[in-house]
């Protein structure tokens, strides 16, 4: 099991949550305001004045196998919308219930 | 979810909403009446006292004094003018506007109820008066006739005042100029003598003969009859064989001593129209009633009593007063059209997408029908107030929806789908959307609060604009993100057409140019920060020193094409004589000013039941003239046909033609020209000085000397020197010459008579005595008695007039009396409980001179007069109401600039922004008065009232401004480019928002129709100030705003470096402690 973080522009949500639900990770846990900045480049989201725009994050939880598929998906929106920012990251799952 | 989120989630429902209030709106649209201004409460109330046989003095000692004195403790009263003349006290009680006149109205009769007891003892008890505008007539119809004209006045009534009166709100129907028959008995005085009769008893045998009486009942048989007399003529020629006498078996008829003259009132009003007699019929409405639907009714009706009428009587109307409104409303609705055509070609022009446009332009149409709901709720109605706030909301409605539209396409251009961009997009710019839609409601809304005169024109302005705003910011925030994610494509999908391309590939150039053009001025600009502010300020003081040229006034004078002029000849003057002036000014004029349409005047008595007459002098001495211009949109054309190649002048222009033309009549004692008939505003403008002070021979002649002065007065209009006044008009009347007879009560008492018997003699004898009334087919016709035409017309017909005694003596009035030629005072007018004189001039403004310099030299004439002790000359008529005007919206300025500057200081978190913001007005103060100037105009209310609205429009630009440096600051640029880079990124918005309230307005600012007069000030002052501070804004607010942040950068380095070395001088001793500590 990994867990993966996508965090990403607002505008993103509705592709990426059609995706997850094409590609079948249905458990996903969603935080709608998260503020952040890329490494390389990119306008900072941080809601305020000089940069209103926001994030979203999403913790999705797949089998192994499933990873490189969703990594992917998500490959493909960030490139067709590149400015707008996401960003996905994979961690190990030790253990749940 | 915020409420744009749940907009573009949940279309159906917005769009159904807004679908609801189009209906709504345009349902109560279809439902508007329309009229010239919003409703005007009157302030007015008359107190009216008849005290039978008083003079005009003792009226004034002995009524009007006590009720002024016990009046004037009303609370809200404003002035308190009376007129006392013989018999009758008028007092005018003038409140402040904007209380409930009922109110007031019960607290006056509260007054009157305390004082009645004190007013002497054969005076009626005073009664009220609601003066409204209803009783200004909505209009007048000319009647022409040959042989119907001696039966005109039953024609007339019967089939045309009778008809209309019945129309639902139409108040009183008057006829004028067409004679009441009436039967005369023309008796000769010398038969009469012969024969021993009096007239009085002829009077009352006509009286006993002319009856009808019933008999009672009586049986015959089994049945019950009716007994009745039958003695009333069938024709008024019977009454010649009226027996009035029998003395010694010898019979005297009626015929012997008198002839019957079967025709009509003797003394009465007679009317021309266009020079030919004929009759007028005058409508008057129903308070509260709608003059252009009664008027629309009275006309549709007229095809119909034409019909009914005598092949030779023709109507005609004079005077509509609904053609005026109906035209001035058309000119108005022409505007709003210009005005949305304007702005939608800026919206196209500079978004260059059609989807984009359309979803702008939806937001107009919206905000508009809006506001037509509010007004069908309070009861208003489409008037030039109203419809002008359509006009000047038009540019600015769609500034909010262009923001949010903005900023959602930025979003689409940077790759997110339209319907996530136009949730986030809309996000972001809200707060600053709200912002400077609440400075616009900082302006509009405290125009809600204006009171006096002014608020009757400014409410219902600052009410519509106001939710015209707030429907825009509603429109904005939901309808505008709704469509932007349904109607707006992704990035991706969109495919510009080749006639896309063909139009708006230029339209992008120049933009881009402009773009461009801005950013190396901006930067010129910035690196020379002392250049601009110099030049900016040395502006400003310039537009300061020219404006010593710029004239003001009360409010503009509004061509409607009405003219009245009342003429007063010599008091005695007879009718003929008087109508032969008449006939000769009106052929006069018809030639001379091809411009009018119809010239009626009517001179002489009215009778007593004419209404409209009662309400307005009349006599044989006056010719009272009512002429029509044609309408100002047609009025060049109808000159052309009349006369090829004149030009057709304005109404001014020839209000001073017949001004011009009166001064070669010195027959005329007083002279008055109204421009606009005195119908409502809009009047020339008009200073009235009042001489306060008791001796009537004394304020008569300052008045005099004062008129003399006025009317030579001259001021300098450009280089020429032109007269301040076009008419000088005092008030008060001379001493009429009058012939009165003085009866000896010694003589009278010898011969059994006393002073009444013998005046009511003489009454009967010349004026006549109503002996009974004919009757013939319903109607009644007075029949009257009195001494015939030729045996009254010299001063010894009088003398040798007979009066009887109880006994049956006759004797002459020359025994008892005898005939004088007296004087008879003037009326008494009083203000403010003091005897006042009024001196009205006219200010010359059709040759450019103005009120405010008019009034100032005035006023140095009176400074300079010898005034005596106990007199005083106060300036008022318009004067006053532009001073008060000018004071009120003076505190109103005031007002709004602080909430403008609050609501910024709040949206800035700063105090400096908004001073920066602040002085971008100064230039619009410039605009405003260079835009004057050139355009001719004057500071007036109107002109006030847009410079007024600039402060929230203009501060706009300079919000955006700041807003957007700020934001690049934010992001780390440095001063400099934060500034350069936040100015031309924001300069299409900037351009693009002022553009459409400036195109917006120049409809307004360029009219020529009916009533454009009225807003052409307020176009010319918002579009002056406007350029010129958008056009000194893009410069000056960024090179203010580094001027500020460069010092407030210096002023933190300073302090940090003050606090860095009060730190390090910390760290010094504690070291040098230290080392003290060690040495130690």
């Amino acid at each position: 099991m990994k867990s993966i973080l996508i965090t990403f522009d607002q505008a993103h949500y509705e592709d990426i949550v059609a995706t997850l639900d094409r590609l079948e990770c249905n458990g996903f846990t969603y935080l709608e305001h998260v503020m952040g900045q890329g490494s390389n480049g990119g306008e900072p989201h941080f809601g305020s004045h000089a940069w209103p725009s926001m994030n979203s994050a999403i913790i999705t939880i797949v089998e192994d196998v499933m990873v490189d598929e969703v990594l992917g998906e998500l490959k493909k929106i960030d490139l067709y919308r590149p400015q707008l920012g996401l960003r996905a990251f994979v961690w190990n799952i030790e253990k749940g219930i | 979810m915020s409420i744009y989120e749940s907009s573009v989630k949940r279309p159906i429902l917005v769009s159904l909403c807004f679908i609801t209030v189009a209906i709504l709106g345009i349902a109560s649209f279809l439902k508007l009446p329309i009229d010239l201004y919003p409703d005007i409460d009157t302030n007015t109330i008359m107190v009216i006292t008849t005290y039978g046989g008083a003079s005009a003095d003792d009226i004034e000692q002995n009524v009007t004094r006590p009720l002024e004195n016990t009046l004037n403790s009303v609370e809200h009263l404003k002035h308190l003018t009376s007129k006392s003349r013989e018999n009758i006290s008028v007092i005018y009680i003038e409140f402040e506007y904007g209380y409930d006149i009922d109110v007031l109205t019960n607290n006056v009769r509260d007054k009157l109820d305390m004082v009645t007891s004190a007013l002497p003892d054969e005076c009626n008890t005073p009664f009220l008066f609601k003066f409204t505008t209803d009783m200004i007539p909505i209009m007048m119809m000319s009647v022409q006739a040959t042989q119907s004209m001696p039966a005109l006045y039953k024609i007339l009534d019967e089939s045309v005042a009778n008809p209309l009166a019945r129309v639902d709100g139409v108040g009183t129907v008057s006829i004028v100029g067409a004679p009441k028959r009436e039967v005369h008995v023309y008796v000769d005085p010398q038969k009469i003598e012969g024969y021993g009769i009096s007239l009085e008893t002829i009077s009352a045998l006509i009286g006993a003969e002319n009856r009808n009486i019933s008999g009672g009942l009586f049986d015959l048989g089994t049945k019950t009859f009716n007994l009745r007399v039958e003695g009333e003529y069938n024709d008024p020629k019977e009454m010649e064989n009226l027996v009035i006498s029998a003395k010694n078996g010898a019979i005297v008829r009626l015929r012997d001593v008198a002839r019957i003259d079967d025709s009509v009132e003797e003394r009465t009003q007679s009317a021309y129209n266009n020079g030919k007699e004929g009759g007028m019929v005058i409508v008057q409405k129903q308070s509260g009633a709608n003059s252009v639907q009664i008027s629309d009714k009275v006309e549709s009706m007229m095809p119909r009593l034409q019909k009914n009428l005598p092949s030779d009587v023709k109507l005609g109307v004079i005077v509509n007063t609904s053609d005026n409104i109906k035209n001035t409303i058309q000119s108005l609705y022409d505007t709003i059209r210009d005005a949305l055509i304007f702005v939608s070609l800026v919206v196209i022009i500079f978004l260059g997408k059609w989807r984009a446009a359309v979803i702008i332009l939806l937001t107009i149409p919206l905000s508009l029908v809006g506001s037509f709901i509010y007004l069908f709720a309070v009861g208003s109605s489409l008037n030039i107030i109203s419809m002008s706030a359509l006009s000047i909301a038009i540019g600015m409605v769609v500034d909010d929806a262009i923001v949010v539209l903005e900023n959602v396409m930025k979003h689409i251009e940077r790759g997110a789908q339209p319907k996530q961009a136009a949730i986030h997009g809309t996000n972001e710019v809200a707060l600053s959307v709200v912002a400077s839609t609440l400075t616009l409601l900082a302006v509009f809304m405290p125009l809600t609060m204006v009171t006096g005169q002014m608020g009757v024109l400014f409410r219902e302005l600052g009410w519509m604009v106001s939710i015209i705003m707030i429907v825009s910011i509603i429109c904005a925030l939901t309808l505008t993100p709704m469509l932007c994610a349904y109607l707006l494509q992704d990035k991706r999908d969109e495919k510009e057409s080749k006639l896309f391309q063909i139009i708006f590939k230029p339209i992008n150039k120049a933009l881009d140019a402009l773009d461009n053009g801005y950013e190396i001025v901006l930067s010129y600009a910035v690196t020379h920060k002392k250049i601009i502010v110099a030049g900016c300020l040395g502006f400003f003081i310039f537009s300061i020193f020219i404006s010593k040229y710029l004239g003001s006034s009360f409010l503009p004078t509004l061509d409607n094409g009405r003219v009245k002029v009342v003429l007063e000849l010599p008091n005695g003057t007879s009718k003929a004589t008087s109508n032969s002036y008449g006939q000769k000014l009106v052929h006069d004029w018809m030639r001379k000013y091809p411009e009018l349409r119809v010239a009626n005047y009517s001179v002489g008595q009215a009778s007593t039941d004419n209404t409209f007459a009662s309400l307005q002098d009349n006599g044989n001495y006056l010719l009272s003239f009512n002429m029509s211009l044609y309408s100002i949109n047609v009025r060049q054309d109808s000159v052309e046909k009349k006369v090829p190649g004149h030009k057709a002048r304005d109404l001014e222009t020839i209000c001073n033609l017949i001004r011009e033309d009166l001064k070669l009549y010195p027959e005329f004692k007083k002279t008055q020209v109204t421009l606009g008939g005195g119908m409502s505003m809009g009047g020339e403008a008009k200073i009235d000085f009042e001489i306060y002070g008791y001796d009537f021979a004394e304020s008569d002649r300052l008045a005099q000397a004062f008129k003399d002065s006025l009317m030579n007065m001259t001021i300098l209009s450009g280089k020429k020197s032109i007269n301040a006044c076009t008419e000088a008009r005092i008030s008060r009347s001379e001493y009429q010459p009058e012939y009165g007879v003085e009866f000896d009560r010694e003589k009278l008492a010898l011969h059994y008579l006393n002073v009444g018997t013998a005046a009511t003699a003489l009454r009967y004898r010349i004026n006549g005595a109503t002996a009974s009334y004919f009757r013939e087919d319903g109607d009644e016709y007075d029949i009257k008695v009195m001494y015939e035409p030729e045996s009254r017309r010299s001063i010894e017909d009088i003398e040798n007039i007979t009066i009887y005694n109880s006994l049956g003596q006759g004797v002459r009035v020359k025994e008892v009396g005898k005939v004088v030629e007296s004087q008879d005072p003037p009326t008494i007018d009083r203000k403010d409980r003091e005897r006042i004189n009024t001196i009205s001039a006219i200010v010359n403004s059709a040759d450019g001179a103005d009120m405010g310099t008019v009034a100032a030299k005035a006023q140095e004439v009176i400074d300079k007069m010898d005034i005596p002790q106990g007199f005083e000359v106060k300036i008022s008529g318009n004067y006053e109401d532009q001073q008060d005007a000018f004071k009120s919206l003076g505190a109103l300025a005031l007002l709004i600039l602080v909430l403008v500057f609050v609501v910024m200081a709040g949206e800035f978190e700063s105090l400096t922004y908004p001073f920066i913001n602040m002085l971008t007005l100064l230039f619009a103060f410039s605009g405003v008065i260079i835009a004057l100037l050139i355009t001719g105009n004057t500071l007036n209310v109107m002109s006030a009232i847009g410079a007024i609205m600039l402060i929230g429009i203009v501060v706009k630009n300079g919000i955006v401004l700041v807003d957007y440096i700020n934001l690049n600051r934010e992001r780390g640029m440095d001063i400099l480019e934060a500034v350069v880079h936040g100015g031309k990124s924001r300069l299409r918005p900037v351009v693009m928002t002022t553009l459409t309230t400036i195109l917006g307005m120049i409809p307004m600012a360029t009219g020529t129709g009916e009533g454009a007069e009225m807003w052409r000030p307020m176009g010319v002052a918002v579009i002056g100030g406007l350029t010129v501070s958008a056009i000194l804004t893009l410069v000056f607010v960024p090179v203010m705003y580094s001027v500020f942040a460069f010092t407030g950068v210096k002023v933190q380095k300073r302090k940090q470096a003050k606090r860095q070395s009060a730190a390090s001088k910390d760290v010094k001793i504690t070291s040098e402690n230290a080392h003290q500590i060690e040495n130690y």
